[in-house]
C-alpha cells in the first residue's frame, strides 16, 4: 500500500477545481430546448381522505401543458420492503408532503400558480402523531387494508408496526434479579434531516419510447428501477444521469420524483425540469431521520460486568415504509452496542404515523440510539461508582468475544479507539467547573454489495474508469483512481472516470451504507488486475521474459532485479491500439456475512450480523454557559477503527463532516411538530445546522489494522461511522455540568429546564 | 402579472417609482430570501436603489452621525467612529445573519423591515435615532419610537424612502451595548436581544437608555430598567434589578425558537451582560460580552 499512502495529501479530486471555481454543473443549472417547469401539489391535510380532484382551472390556465394525478399514471403500488406507495395520493393522503398533482408550465410561476388552482376536496381524517400511541391496540390505522400489500416475507407487521424486530439472548429477566445494580431510563429524539445544501433537482426528456432523466439522486440504478416499475417501461428504455451531486447525507438515497418528472414531460411532450425549494426539501422526501423512544434498561454487577440489557424502542417511521423497516433490527443492534452483554432482550418497534417518512439518513438509527445507549452508559457508571471510560474498558469487545446474536469477533481494534481517543483529549485533565470532557462509543457495520467496473488503457497510456459508482461528495468515486493506478504502476492523473451514468457502469447501489470504496474499490482492483495481466502478456514478448519475473513500477512493466530491461506501459498501450484493446473488467463477490445465531430473534432483514465491523470512540471537550444552556463544543477527537485506510485525506474529512453533523444533531438540528403532524421549522434559519464558525478543532486518528473478509486492501466502512457517537458524546459532557438531557437535540432551552430541576 | 424592475440612477427617479406604486429593493436580503421562503411573494413593481451614490457613506458631524440608508453592516461595524461611540450599533451590525448578508444587507432594509428581531432597532432606538425620509415632496424626520409601529409596520407613508439614519452626539464619558441569546455564531436571529447606553457622571451612572428586541410586538425601551440605572452605580445589584425590570417588562411569546418562560429568564440574563458590559465600557475597559457570539464581532470591535 505504499504508493496510496505515500500520496496522502497531494491527491486532488477530478471534481474539485469545478465546485470551488463554480465552473461545476449542477442539476438545477441544467437547461433543454423548449424546457417547461414542474410545480407539486402536495396534499393539504396531513391526513385525510381524498373526496375528488377538479383540475379544469390549472389546465386552463395559459402556459400549462400538462396536469397529472393518480389517474393519469400506471396504477403501480411500489417499495422496497413494503410496497405501500403510489406516485400520486390514491383514496387517502398521509402526510403533509404526500403529492396529490403535478403540473408543468412555462415558466415556474405558471406552474406555481396552476398547481394552487386544482381544486381537491378531502374528509379530514384523525392524526396518528405519537409513534408510541400509534403502537396501542386503539389506534386509527395509518394504512388501513395493508395486510394485501405485497411485502418482504421476513417482515413482521401488525396494526401501525410496520416492522418489528426483536433480539434475545441468555436469560434477561433472571440476570437483572441477580444483578447488583439495574439502572433504567427513557430518552426521546426527535426527528431531523439530511439538509443536502443542494435542494433536488430533475430535469426528464424524451426521445421516442426512451426517458433521459437527469436528477440529484445518491442511488442512479435503484431511481431507474423505480421509474420503470412505476411508469412500466422497460428498464433498457430509462437513463439515468447524476450531474455533480451536491450533497445528499442519505436523503437522495432510494427512488423519488423521476418518475413524476419523466410521466410530466411525456404528458407535454416537452422536457421538464423540477428544482425544489428549501421548504420542499424538509417536506417532501421520504428520506429524513427518524425520531426514537429508547427505554432502556442494564444489570450490573459492582465490579462495572454488564450482565443484561432490556430495551423497548420505538421508531418513528411516518406514513410511508420507505427503506425504513430495516431500522428496528439494526437500532436493536445499536441499543446493545459494542459490549459485552450475556443476556440481552430488545424489541423495536418501527411506528406509522402522519409525519413525513422516515429513510435511510448517514448510518440511520445509530446516532440517536448510540445517544441513549452511551448517555446511558455514563448513568450506569455513576451508580456503581465507577469511571464512565473505566466501565467501558471493562466491557467493551474484543477479539474472540461474541455479539447478541453469538457474532464472533475476528480482529477488532474497539479497545484501541476508546484509548486512543481518551488519550489525544487528554481525559482527565483540569478543566474549569464549566466545561467537561464526555466520552461515547459505537460501531456501524459495512455493507457488502456487487459492484462493478471497467477500467481501460488508451493508446496514449492514459486510462478511464467506467465504473457505477456514485459520487456524493465524499470523493470516494474520485479516490478510485489511487486504487487502479496502484495495481498497474501508474499515477492517479493517469486516469479518469466515467460515471454517474446508468447506460455506462455497471450496476451499483450507489452512494449509500458506506459500500462505494468497500465494494467499487473491489470491482476496480480487480479490473485493475485484468489489465494487468493484459500488459504483462504484451510485455512477455517485447522483453522476452517470463511473467512472473516482470513486475509494473513507475510507469514500465520491468524485469524484476534488472530495472534496465523495461518498457514504458505507454509504449505497450500503443501497441494494444492498434491490435487487441487493453480492457478489464472486474466486480467479485461480496464479503460473506459472517456466521451468527439467530434462533431467539424475529424481524430478521438483514442486520443480524456485521459484516466487517467498524468501531468508534469520540471524546468531546465543551463548555455550558450556565445561565442560558448555550453548549459551545470546544474540541473532539476521535479515535476509528475501519480497518486498513487507504486514502488518509478522504477518511480525515469523512470525519471531520460527520462529527460536524453529529454536534449538529446533538444541540440544535431537530425537527418541530405541530400537533397534527406538520413541520414548523422547514426551512434553515430555524432548522439550526452548524455553522463553519461553530465547528471546532477535530482530531482524527485511525486505529484499525488490515481486516480479512473486509473491502480493498483490508478496509472497512469509513463515511457513516462518524457521525455516530458525537451526540452521545455531548450528552455525556453536558451531563457532567448540567445533569442529563434525556431528550434530543439538547438544546440550549432542553439544557436550562433540565438545570432548572 | 407583468413583475417590473427598474434600477433608479438618481433619487428622484426612484422616488417617482415609489409614487407610482413600486417596492424599493437594496441589499434583497430581507424581500427576496422571504420570497422564496414563501413568506410574501415578490411585489410586482421593485425599483433597485443600489445606485443611488447620495445613500451611502456614513458622515460624522459634531459628535453625531448621518449613516446613508444603503450603508451596508459590513460598513458599519467597520467605521471607527461607530465603534468607538456608537459601539452597541457595532455590535449589532456584526451579528446580523452570515458574512454574506453583513456584505449586502444595509441598515435602511433592516430598518425598515421593522422585524421585532431586528439587531439595528435596539441600538438606534437608545441613540436617540431619527429615520430620515424623503418623498417628492421633501424630507421629514422621525423618531425611531415613533417609526416602528408594529411587527413588519412603519410609520413611513406610502412614497417615502428612507435615505439616512441621523444619530445625535451620545452623553460622554459612557458605553453602550447589544448582546443577543446565540444558538450558534453565524445565521442567526435574534431570540432575545437587550440593548444598553450609559453617560456617567464620575462613578455614578447619570442616564442609562434599555430596549428590548424580540421580546416585545416592536423594539421598544423599557423605562424601569433605565430608572434602576440612573443614579446608581452600576455595580451587581442595580445591575440584576434592571434584569429583573427587563424581565417584567418582555411580552414574550412560545414558538419554535423558545417557550416564554424561557425568553423571560433569559431577557434577564441578556440584560445583565449587555448592561454590565455597557457600563465596563464606559469605564473605559475593553470589555468584551459574554455571550457565545461570533469571535470577531464583540470581541474584535472594541
Amino acid at each position: 500500500m505504499a504508493v496510496v499512502e505515500e500520496r496522502r495529501g497531494q491527491f486532488i479530486r477530478q471534481d474539485g477545481k469545478d465546485k470551488v471555481t463554480g465552473l461545476g454543473r449542477y442539476t438545477a443549472d441544467l437547461t433543454r430546448t423548449g424546457m417547461l417547469h414542474a410545480r407539486f401539489r402536495y396534499s393539504d391535510h396531513p391526513h385525510a381522505r381524498l373526496l375528488s380532484i377538479d383540475t379544469t382551472a390549472a389546465r386552463a390556465l395559459p402556459g400549462v401543458f400538462a396536469v397529472l394525478t393518480q389517474d393519469d399514471v400506471p396504477d403501480v403500488r411500489y417499495g422496497g420492503f413494503v410496497e405501500d406507495r403510489t406516485l400520486f395520493a390514491r383514496d387517502v393522503v398521509r402526510f403533509e408532503g404526500e403529492i396529490v398533482a403535478a403540473v408543468a408550465a412555462l415558466t415556474p410561476e405558471i406552474a406555481t400558480r396552476a398547481a394552487e388552482l386544482i381544486e381537491v376536496e378531502y374528509e379530514p381524517l384523525p392524526v396518528v402523531r405519537d409513534p408510541e400511541r400509534a403502537l396501542l391496540d386503539d389506534s386509527v390505522l395509518v394504512h388501513t387494508g395493508w395486510e394485501g400489500y405485497q411485502a418482504n416475507d421476513e417482515l413482521v407487521r401488525r396494526g401501525n408496526d410496520c416492522s418489528r424486530s426483536t433480539i434475545a439472548k441468555g436469560d434477561v429477566e433472571a440476570a437483572l434479579a441477580s444483578a447488583d445494580v439495574v439502572v433504567k431510563e427513557r430518552y426521546v429524539a426527535d426527528m431531523s434531516h439530511a439538509v443536502p445544501i443542494e435542494p433536488r433537482a430533475i430535469v426528464a426528456e424524451w426521445q421516442g419510447d426512451k426517458v433521459t432523466v437527469w436528477s440529484s439522486t445518491q442511488v442512479p440504478f435503484i431511481a431507474r428501477s423505480g421509474v420503470a416499475t412505476t411508469l412500466q417501461l422497460p428498464e433498457s428504455d430509462v437513463r439515468i444521469i447524476v450531474p455533480h451531486l451536491g450533497g445528499g447525507f442519505g436523503g437522495k438515497c432510494e427512488f423519488h420524483f423521476e418518475a413524476h418528472v419523466a410521466a410530466l414531460a411525456r404528458a407535454a411532450g416537452r422536457p421538464v425540469r423540477l428544482v425544489f425549494s428549501r421548504r420542499e426539501e424538509f417536506i417532501a422526501p421520504d428520506h429524513r431521520r427518524e425520531g426514537q423512544v429508547v427505554e432502556i434498561e442494564t444489570g450490573v454487577s459492582r465490579d462495572g460486568t454488564l450482565i443484561a440489557r432490556r430495551a423497548r424502542l420505538v421508531l418513528d417511521n411516518g406514513a410511508y415504509a420507505a427503506d425504513a423497516p430495516f431500522f428496528p433490527q439494526l437500532a436493536a443492534m445499536m441499543a446493545v452496542g459494542p459490549y459485552r452483554i450475556p443476556n440481552v432482550s430488545v424489541d423495536a418497534h418501527l411506528a406509522y404515523t402522519n409525519t413525513a417518512p422516515s429513510g435511510s439518513v448517514r448510518a440511520p438509527t445509530a446516532p440517536q440510539a448510540c445517544w441513549a445507549l452511551e448517555q446511558h452508559m455514563d448513568a450506569v457508571a455513576e451508580r456503581v461508582g465507577l469511571d464512565p471510560v473505566e466501565l467501558r474498558r471493562r466491557n467493551i469487545v474484543r477479539e474472540g468475544d461474541e455479539t447478541a446474536t453469538k457474532q464472533v469477533f475476528t480482529p477488532i481494534a474497539a479497545a484501541e479507539t476508546l484509548e486512543r481517543a481518551v488519550e489525544m483529549i487528554g481525559y482527565g485533565k483540569e478543566l474549569p467547573d464549566d466545561e467537561a470532557i464526555g466520552v461515547a462509543c459505537g460501531w456501524w457495520p459495512s455493507f457488502g454489495m456487487p459492484s462493478g467496473a471497467h477500467v481501460k488503457l488508451h493508446g496514449d497510456g492514459s486510462g478511464t474508469i467506467v465504473t457505477g459508482a456514485q459520487e456524493c461528495g465524499t470523493g470516494s468515486v474520485m479516490a478510485l483512481p489511487l486504487l487502479a493506478a496502484e495495481v498497474l504502476g501508474m499515477r492517479p492523473e493517469q486516469f479518469t472516470v466515467v460515471y454517474q451514468d446508468t447506460d455506462a457502469g455497471p450496476w451499483d447501489a450507489g452512494a449509500s451504507g458506506s459500500q462505494t470504496t468497500f465494494n467499487n474499490g473491489r470491482a476496480v482492483v480487480q479490473a485493475a488486475i485484468d489489465v494487468r495481466e493484459q500488459l504483462l502478456e504484451l510485455a512477455e514478448e517485447v522483453l522476452e521474459a517470463a511473467r512472473a519475473d516482470l513486475e509494473l513500477v513507475a510507469g514500465r512493466v520491468q524485469v524484476k532485479g534488472s530495472p534496465t530491461r523495461g518498457v514504458d506501459i505507454t509504449e505497450l498501450a500503443g501497441k494494444a491500439a492498434g491490435d487487441k484493446l487493453l480492457l478489464g473488467r472486474g466486480s467479485g463477490s461480496p464479503p460473506a456475512m459472517p456466521d451468527c445465531d439467530v434462533s431467539g430473534c424475529t424481524g430478521r432483514l438483514g442486520m443480524e450480523s456485521f459484516l466487517a465491523p467498524t468501531f468508534m470512540t469520540h471524546a468531546v471537550h465543551l463548555k455550558v454557559d450556565r445561565a442560558t444552556g448555550v453548549v459551545r463544543v470546544l474540541e473532539v477527537t476521535a479515535a476509528h477503527d475501519s480497518g486498513r485506510v487507504l486514502n488518509r485525506m478522504g477518511a480525515d474529512g469523512q470525519v471531520e463532516g460527520g462529527v460536524a453533523m453529529g454536534i449538529g444533531m446533538a444541540v440544535s438540528e431537530g425537527t418541530q411538530l405541530s400537533d397534527d403532524g406538520r413541520q414548523l421549522n422547514p426551512y434553515l434559519l430555524d432548522y439550526k445546522l452548524q455553522t463553519a464558525s461553530d465547528v471546532p478543532s477535530i482530531r482524527v486518528d485511525w486505529v484499525g489494522a488490515p481486516t480479512p473478509d473486509a473491502g480493498p486492501n483490508g478496509s472497512k466502512a469509513v463515511a457513516e461511522p462518524p457521525c455516530v457517537p458525537t451526540p452521545g458524546a455531548v450528552g455525556n459532557a453536558i451531563a457532567k455540568i448540567a445533569g442529563r438531557v434525556h431528550e434530543l437535540p439538547m438544546t440550549p432551552m432542553r439544557v436550562w429546564e433540565t438545570m432548572q430541576r | 402579472m407583468t413583475a417590473t424592475y427598474t434600477a433608479a440612477t438618481t433619487l428622484d427617479e426612484a422616488l417617482a417609482a415609489l409614487a407610482a406604486g413600486s417596492r424599493p429593493v437594496a441589499g434583497g436580503t430581507d424581500l427576496v430570501v422571504g420570497a422564496r421562503q414563501g413568506k410574501a411573494p415578490l411585489p410586482d413593481a421593485v425599483v433597485a436603489i443600489h445606485g443611488l451614490g447620495e445613500l451611502y457613506g456614513i458622515v460624522e458631524h459634531g459628535g453625531g452621525l448621518r449613516i446613508g440608508a444603503l450603508a451596508s453592516h459590513a460598513d458599519i461595524v467597520a467605521h471607527a467612529a461607530v465603534r468607538e461611540r456608537f459601539t452597541a450599533l457595532a455590535d449589532a451590525s456584526a451579528i446580523v445573519g452570515s458574512h454574506a448578508t453583513r456584505n449586502v444587507g444595509t441598515l435602511g432594509g433592516n430598518v425598515m423591515n421593522a422585524s421585532p428581531a431586528m439587531e439595528t432597532g435596539g441600538p438606534l432606538l437608545c441613540f436617540g435615532a431619527e429615520a430620515v425620509l424623503a418623498s417628492p415632496g421633501g424630507e421629514r424626520r422621525l423618531g425611531l419610537d415613533r417609526l416602528l409601529t408594529g411587527p413588519g409596520r412603519t410609520d413611513a407613508r406610502p412614497g417615502e424612502l428612507l435615505v439616512a439614519i441621523e444619530l445625535p452626539a451620545p452623553a460622554q464619558p459612557g458605553g453602550s451595548c447589544y448582546a443577543r441569546l446565540e444558538y450558534r455564531r453565524q445565521m442567526e436571529i435574534a431570540v432575545v436581544g437587550v440593548t444598553c447606553v450609559v453617560a456617567l457622571d464620575g462613578d455614578r451612572i447619570a442616564s442609562a437608555q434599555v430596549a428590548i428586541t424580540a421580546l416585545a410586538p416592536t423594539i421598544v425601551r423599557v423605562p424601569d430598567a433605565e430608572a434602576a440605572l440612573a443614579g446608581s452605580d452600576g455595580g451587581a445589584d442595580a445591575v440584576a434589578a434592571a434584569g429583573v425590570a427587563v424581565a417584567t417588562a418582555a411580552r414574550p411569546i412560545a414558538d419554535v425558537r423558545a417557550s416564554i418562560e424561557y425568553r423571560r429568564a433569559m431577557a434577564a440574563v441578556i440584560a445583565e451582560r449587555a448592561i454590565a458590559a455597557a457600563v465596563a465600557r464606559a469605564r473605559g475597559g475593553s470589555e468584551t460580552v459574554p455571550v457565545p457570539a461570533s469571535p470577531a464581532l464583540h470581541g474584535a470591535t472594541t
